[in-house]
């Protein structure tokens, strides 16, 4: 498979949100605005690029027993550094996101990754799933932070779209319109998948 | 690789990994360390200038002084003008029972116990309802007003403060915050005229 083939299938095909409906608990949690959804999108990115490639690297030194073990804690170096790091240089975006970013240890996006594809593949194609895992993913928390910004506060992407005024649909922001967001999300990424995968 | 694999094979794997993960976290803690200090420094600091705007030059000192009342602590910055005569002081305090828990306040309050302007320092509350609490239109109640001379509780509660649309235990709790302020002002000016 080429490497464009393979970046439009993370996007929409097997996009870990939409197409696999993995890690839902920080997209729902962490996209009340499309900032906040790109800056989770973006530490997971990097998390799941980081840990794919060293364990790639691993892959024939680690015992099959203690694989799990083993990748949660090359997965949770990284996310502390993460943490850390953000905490020293996006000190804003950590203070709104800081409670999510710990919780990307837990995110099955990053182990079912590190399971099925960077224990069994070499360094440079664990690294470009890493990455096409992590756009698709960063791609569709985008999309959806953008529906809720929009709907429940006019505002995107700190510009505002309608007149303060307006009244806007505040219940987007809360936890249910997250549900509502991404439930018209899939039925759209799905026809999308379906189109691309060839009107099946 | 279901090949049978040794009991020490695995605790030296597991214990390299291990290893390797503190050293590397050790090193990114020691560089990160500093910046982030800095940065949670910094961003109090502006605070202050924020709250005590209108009191134009103002000095005070780097790290903020601690004052302990009967149900509750708060941390302060004492604030002298040109002439070295006390100005004002911020105080932070913990704003009890937001949506998400407490959240830190910093008030403002001239010498005369004004209170001057907040801001919230880190907090949980939801966004988009809750964190309105840090706009102009929900603050600019609190501007003036003194422990006296305010009933310190939101309307429904009948108090004198509108609560925010949606988010009225954020903003008791912010109310509570404001008033916890104002109760450390009073107790550091007894303190002072004694």
């Amino acid at each position: 498979m080429n490497v464009k083939e393979k970046l439009l299938k993370s996007f929409f095909v097997e996009n870990p949100v939409t197409g696999l409906l993995l890690g839902l608990c920080p997209t729902l949690a962490t996209t009340t605005s499309a900032e906040n959804g790109l800056g989770m999108g973006l530490a997971t990115t990097f998390v799941l690029v980081s840990s794919n490639v060293v364990i790639s690297l691993l892959r024939n030194v680690i015992p099959n027993r203690v694989r799990i073990p083993s990748f949660i804690v090359v997965i949770a170096t990284f996310v502390t550094i993460v943490d850390m790091g953000m905490q020293a240089t996006l000190y804003d975006l950590h203070k709104t996101l800081g409670l999510f970013i710990p919780l990307i240890v837990v995110n099955c996006i990053i182990l079912g990754r590190a399971e099925a594809f960077a224990s069994k593949n070499n360094l440079w194609d664990s690294f470009l799933d890493g990455l096409f895992m992590g756009l698709g993913f960063t791609f569709s928390l985008f999309i959806l932070g953008s529906v809720r910004e929009i709907l429940g506060t006019g505002n995107w992407l700190g510009m505002a779209l309608v007149p303060g005024d307006w009244s806007t649909i505040l219940v987007f922001v809360l936890a249910p319109g997250a549900f509502l967001s991404l439930g018209f999300i899939l039925v759209g990424m799905n026809k999308i998948a379906r189109v691309i995968e060839g009107g099946k | 690789m279901d090949k049978q694999e040794s009991g020490i094979r695995i605790i030296g794997v597991l214990v390299l990994i291990a290893f390797f993960a503190a050293a590397l976290l050790a090193y990114v803690n020691k560089i990160t360390r500093d910046p982030i200090a800095r940065n949670m420094k910094e961003e109090t600091k502006r605070a202050v200038r924020i709250v005590l705007n209108t009191l134009g030059e103002i000095h005070y000192p780097d790290d903020p002084a601690l004052k302990k009342l009967n149900d509750f602590e708060a941390r302060y910055f004492p604030a002298v003008g040109k002439d070295s005569a006390l100005v004002g002081y911020a105080i932070i305090v913990k704003a009890p029972n937001g949506f998400g828990g407490d959240f830190d306040l910093m008030v403002g309050i001239d010498s005369t116990g004004k209170v001057l302007d907040t801001y919230v320092l880190n907090h949980k509350e939801t966004p988009g309802l809750g964190d309105n609490m840090k706009k102009e239109d929900f603050k600019k109640q609190f501007r003036n007003r003194t422990l006296e001379n305010t009933k310190w509780m939101v309307k429904k509660d009948g108090g004198d403060i509108d609560a925010l649309t949606a988010a009225t235990i954020t903003s008791r709790a912010f109310t509570s915050g404001v008033k916890r302020a104002l109760l450390t002002f009073k107790a550091l000016h007894k303190g002072k005229q004694k």
